[in-house]
């Protein structure tokens, strides 16, 4: 029916990409100091994709991915993740959607301190009361190289070993889509490059949908896309990205 | 500096208030304890003011007991002759005299008038100058039939002018018409107690005292003053008769009610400390994990060149703040429970005359020295520990955990509890209360220090089947009970007072209970057993003498008690018929002849013959109030036997001693060969002419026991609740600030699936464990503690321990249900974290 007519609007249906959003609007407070986070954004996340998400501070580009993930509601606008629309759902809804179709990795505090780094990478299942896929979960460990220090709690790994069980933990229930907020934004250079190598080796061995939001050209140039975002609004996208090229589009907007 | 405290305070109001709370309701348990009691107190002493307002001085027969005599001893009678002496002393303007006795009322339903613990008054009427009565309506009592009533009663019991009332007394119930209703001064009655009021022939009559009076009030002549009239009537009476002013009869009965309410009062403010010293736990727990997690705010505080010292005196001033914002509220609260109390003693049919409430200096001054005193000295040791922060530490960031070794810790707490266990242990058996109490407090400490150890397994254990109950969020909830074990152990350690001292008693009335039916066995002879509730001496002396003409019943004796003293030191004695006494009770005379009893001897306990060097065919001095020192022949003695004391005379004897005699107790054997419903159908035929007894078989008098036992066992659990309740609101701020502390950790969890029902499940988790935790070390504890407190009342009778396991069980799973309740609040705000904010909270 809906092919028949002329969309005067995107109309919901279902689609192919494994997250998008439409006309998004995110106004924060009200009246005179009422801020527009994010301006009329559009975007799609095609599956098995790497896409980073870039911009100066306060250019929106958190405030995108914590709408995208169902972590924020926005002002007006829809989001889908795989091809349910996030709008229309409660408080419960939402918090099964992020168990089961949507992967987190934050920058820091991404573990649950009284448990193991194997109970932290099942996690989301043990919550939904789930077996966890005992294969996969196993060639995560072995991708992350995590097999030694499956026993350690939190306190007792490294940043970067935190963060890779925090990757693991985010691909184990195999979701629709992966968002990582800055999450090199704590490690140095060695552990950074670990975690951003196996965030693009699970895109291009395990066909994984990964978006990363970040301020640092070299992590950018990791992903196959980068969308640049400046005040609210996409000002620009590139394709495979260099961290040359990615910074010089960055000088341009000011950061 | 300052301003950095108050703002510290303020900021966090939430906190304050379930910090304060504890203080709050334990200071508001001082305060309305002393409040109340000053009140009544206070009452008490207009009311006797008010009955001696208008007379000048008493007459009354000297007491056997000399000068100390308690109020309650009873006195001798004075001649009527003593009346005339009186009146003939020149400044004597008039002079009235005053007979009285027991006299309770019957209702139209045939039930006795009774009332919650005051007298069941009879007396004559007087001239209304020189009696605080106020007639309300009708008239006095002119001649014999007539009665006057307090207007409680009467309205209590729809007595109108003209209906016909029954009165019982010692001798035969009569029947009289209420001709008047009165008032006490301005009360209605006189502090709870039925009035019945005769003319004073009829009252002689009623009470047995023809031709004599209890006491005579006369007033002086205008500008005579009383003392001069007291020496001058004195001069007048014969011997073994005084003179007191009104003002002494005053003082001695509102010294005697003061007493009374010291007891009581002492009895609240031990429940009020164990309220407080819970609380003194809270706090100290509280400004713990304060500081802990205002690590980085007091290194900052330290790098930007505060000392330690000034670091302290900043946690101390916070606590000080807190202290006294706490006690202030606290004695607020208590005297709106004194109150409260009051108007329930109103509801209960005790009207005092309005004096309005009295808040002594004292109150206010203790309420504040206790409240402020428990918090600022809770919270030494975290201030202490505060001060001991590095500036360094502002730059680490991260919450410090508590430093030094749990080793140390815990050999500290073996230290402790063996000195408190000892303390505790000498004070039981060389019977000093205080030490009792100050050991199970030193205890209590010592647990708490050792449980910092156990609170890991114990909570491995208790939490053991959540994970499979509630997956995911039990077992994260087992694990946050884990983490901390100091936090876990110290709110635990709150409950395991309350819960300790409530398995303690709980222990000791199990064995009582169990005593007593063991006591019944071994030493009661009788079938049945005819008592008031209360086992007072207000048994007619009719009862017993008409009960053994029953035919069906093989013997009867009525059992009396009463004071005697012998080198300053009171005791008890009993009286019972000597022909029938050995046929209820099991009496075993060791030595001697019963028959002695007959011809007026005393029959002394078999230990205590031993512990006083007594010997049989001697004479024992006895000094009684109302007779002075007689000598007793002692006629043999008997083995032990719990029901009876150590003395015994006979009826008789008692009779000549005593005046007033009542029993209090009726005991009677059925027949052989009667049946039990034949024999019980004749003692009910007489004892329904007596509506205030009781009749109860061996097995109902056990139940009886029993159900004593369970009231005081309930009311002692009951105010022991109150420290229950600050434990509970303990755990509330326990996970509060826990789960302020785990804001990140929990939106993360929330991030990746967790629902909000499941947040929910895991705070209850954590919850329960630190209940059941505290609740079994309590148990533990109050175990021990009932061992060693029958251990050392084995003398009393209380022969086994009995360890009530069924209902110790339910305490736990009691404990559990709170720990759910205790979840709620902090449950509920873990649920409604806002997801991002957590995640993105610094």
């Amino acid at each position: 029916m809906s092919s028949l007519m002329q969309p005067a609007a995107p109309a919901p249906h279902p689609s192919a990409a494994a997250a998008r959003g439409l006309d998004l609007v995110k106004v924060y407070g009200q009246g005179d100091a009422a801020v527009r986070a994010l301006d009329g954004v559009s975007i799609e996340f095609a599956p098995g994709q790497f896409s980073a998400i870039m911009g100066p501070s306060g250019s929106g580009k958190s405030t995108l991915m914590h709408c995208m993930a169902g972590l924020d509601t926005i002002t007006s606008g829809q989001v889908f993740v795989g091809d349910v629309e996030l709008s229309s759902l409660h408080d419960k809804e939402l918090t099964r959607l992020r168990r089961d179709k949507i992967g987190f990795i934050f920058q820091a505090y991404n573990l649950v301190p009284t448990l193991t780094a194997a109970e932290n990478i099942t996690l989301p299942m043990d919550i939904a009361g789930r077996k966890p896929d005992q294969v996969w979960v196993d060639r995560l460990i072995d991708t992350v190289g995590l097999r030694q220090r499956l026993s350690h709690r939190p306190s007792e790994l490294s940043g970067g070993q935190q963060q890779r069980v925090a990757a693991a933990r985010a691909l184990a229930s195999r979701p629709n889509i992966v968002f990582a907020d800055e999450p090199t934004g704590n490690l140095d250079s060695r552990s950074s490059a670990e975690v951003l190598g196996f965030l693009r080796k699970s895109v291009h061995e395990f066909d994984q949908t990964v978006v990363m939001v970040t301020h640092d050209p070299s992590a950018a140039s990791y992903a196959e896309r980068v969308v640049f975002l400046a005040d609210g609004r996409i000002v620009d996208e590139m394709t495979a990205p260099t961290a040359e090229r990615v910074l010089d589009r960055m000088k341009g907007l000011g950061d | 500096m300052v301003r950095a405290v108050l703002k510290g305070v303020l900021a966090h109001k939430l906190r304050l208030f379930l910090t304060a709370i504890a203080v709050v309701l334990g200071v508001a348990f001082v305060a309305g304890t002393f409040v109340l009691t000053d009140t009544i107190n206070r009452t008490f002493d207009t009311l006797f003011d008010e009955v001696s307002a208008d007379t000048d001085i008493s007459v009354r027969a000297a007491s056997g007991f000399g000068e100390d005599a308690p109020i309650d001893s009873l006195r001798d009678t004075v001649p009527a002759s003593v009346l005339d002496a009186v009146r003939r002393v020149p400044g004597v303007q008039a002079a009235e005299p005053t007979v009285t006795g027991y006299a309770m009322f019957i209702d139209e339903a045939g039930k006795a008038v009774t009332t919650s613990g005051a007298p069941t008054l009879g007396f004559n009427w007087t001239d209304p100058g020189l009696s605080p009565l106020t007639l309300r309506s009708g008239r006095e009592p002119q001649r014999s039939g007539e009665v006057v009533v307090d207007a409680v009663t009467a309205k209590d019991h729809d007595f109108a002018l003209g209906d016909k009332v029954k009165v019982l007394f010692r001798g035969p119930t009569e029947e009289f018409t209420v001709v008047g209703i009165t008032g006490f001064g301005e009360a209605d009655n006189l502090a709870g107690a039925t009035l019945a009021i005769f003319d004073l022939t009829t009252a002689q009559r009623v009470f047995g005292k023809a031709g004599r009076f209890d006491s005579i009030e006369a007033r002086a002549t205008e500008g005579l003053s009383s003392l001069e009239l007291r020496d001058r009537v004195a001069a007048a009476v014969p011997s073994g008769v005084e003179v007191v002013t009104s003002q002494e009869v005053a003082d001695e009965s509102a010294d005697a009610v003061q007493q009374g309410l010291g007891f009581f009062s002492t009895f609240l403010l031990v429940f009020a400390g164990i309220a407080l010293f819970v609380g003194g736990f809270i706090i100290l727990n509280t400004f713990s994990i304060l500081v802990a997690q205002r690590t980085r705010e007091l290194a900052l505080l330290r790098a930007l060149g505060a000392s330690r010292r000034q670091v302290m005196a900043s946690v101390i001033a916070e606590a000080f703040l807190v202290g006294l914002f706490a006690s202030l509220v606290g004695l607020g609260l208590g005297v709106l429970v004194a109150l409260g109390l009051q108007s329930l003693l109103k509801a209960f049919g005790i009207d005092l005359p309005a004096s309005g409430v009295v808040i002594q200096p004292r109150t206010i001054i203790a309420s504040l020295i206790v409240g402020v005193g428990v918090t600022v000295i809770s919270s030494i040791s975290p201030a202490r520990k505060a001060s001991k922060i590095a500036p360094m530490a502002a730059l680490r960031g991260g919450g410090i955990e508590q430093g030094g070794s749990l080793r140390r810790r815990s050999l500290a707490g073996a230290v402790v509890t063996a000195l408190g266990g000892a303390a505790l242990l000498s004070g039981l058996f060389g019977g000093t209360i205080s030490l009792v109490g100050l050991g199970a407090a030193v205890v209590f400490v010592g647990v708490a220090l050792l449980s910092p150890l156990a609170a890991v397994p114990m909570a491995r254990v208790i939490g053991a089947p959540f994970p499979r109950i509630a997956g995911m969020a039990g077992k994260l909830g087992r694990q946050n009970a884990m983490r901390n074990p100091r936090r876990t152990a110290a709110t635990a350690a709150a409950l395991t007072v309350g819960l300790g001292l409530v398995a303690c008693v709980s222990v000791l009335a199990a064995s009582i209970k169990a005593s007593a039916a063991d006591i019944v066995d071994e030493y009661l002879a009788a079938d049945y057993i005819i008592s008031t509730t209360n086992f007072l001496p207000s048994i007619s002396t009719e009862l017993a003498p008409r009960l053994a003409r029953a035919p069906e019943l093989a013997a009867v004796s009525g059992l009396q008690t009463g004071d005697w003293r012998s080198a300053g030191q009171t005791q008890s004695i009993y009286g019972a018929d000597p022909a029938s006494v050995g046929q209820v009770l099991k009496l075993d005379v060791t030595a001697g002849d019963i028959g002695g009893l007959a011809r007026g001897d005393v029959l002394v306990g078999e230990e205590e013959l031993k512990d006083k060097k007594l010997e049989i065919g001697t004479m024992l001095a006895m000094t009684f109030a109302r007779t002075g020192e007689k000598e007793l022949r002692i006629a043999g003695t008997f083995a032990k036997n719990q029901l009876l004391g150590s003395y015994v005379v006979s009826t008789a004897t008692f009779d000549a001693n005593f005046s007033d005699r009542l029993d209090f107790v009726v005991l009677a054997k059925a027949r052989e060969g009667v049946a039990p419903a034949e024999a019980r159908a004749a003692v009910e035929r007489v004892t329904a002419d007596f509506p205030n007894v009781e009749l109860r078989d061996q097995s109902e008098f056990k139940q009886q026991q029993e159900d004593q036992v369970n009231q005081i066992l309930g009311l002692v659990t009951a105010l022991l609740m109150l420290s229950i309740i600050i434990a509970l609101f303990g755990i509330v701020n326990t996970l509060a600030l826990s789960i302020f502390e785990r804001t990140r950790e929990l939106g993360l969890l929330r991030a990746v699936g967790m629902s909000r029902r499941q947040v929910r499940s895991m705070i209850r988790g954590e919850s329960v464990i630190i209940a059941v935790l505290g609740a079994i070390l309590g148990l533990g504890v109050g175990v021990l503690f009932g061992y060693a407190i029958v251990g050392a009342l084995d003398d009393e009778g209380i022969g086994k321990v009995v360890v009530p396991a069924g209902q110790l069980l339910t305490y736990v799973f009691l404990a559990g249900l709170a720990g759910v309740a205790a979840a709620v609040f902090p449950a509920r705000r873990a649920a409604r974290l806002d997801v991002l904010a957590a995640i993105s909270y610094e």
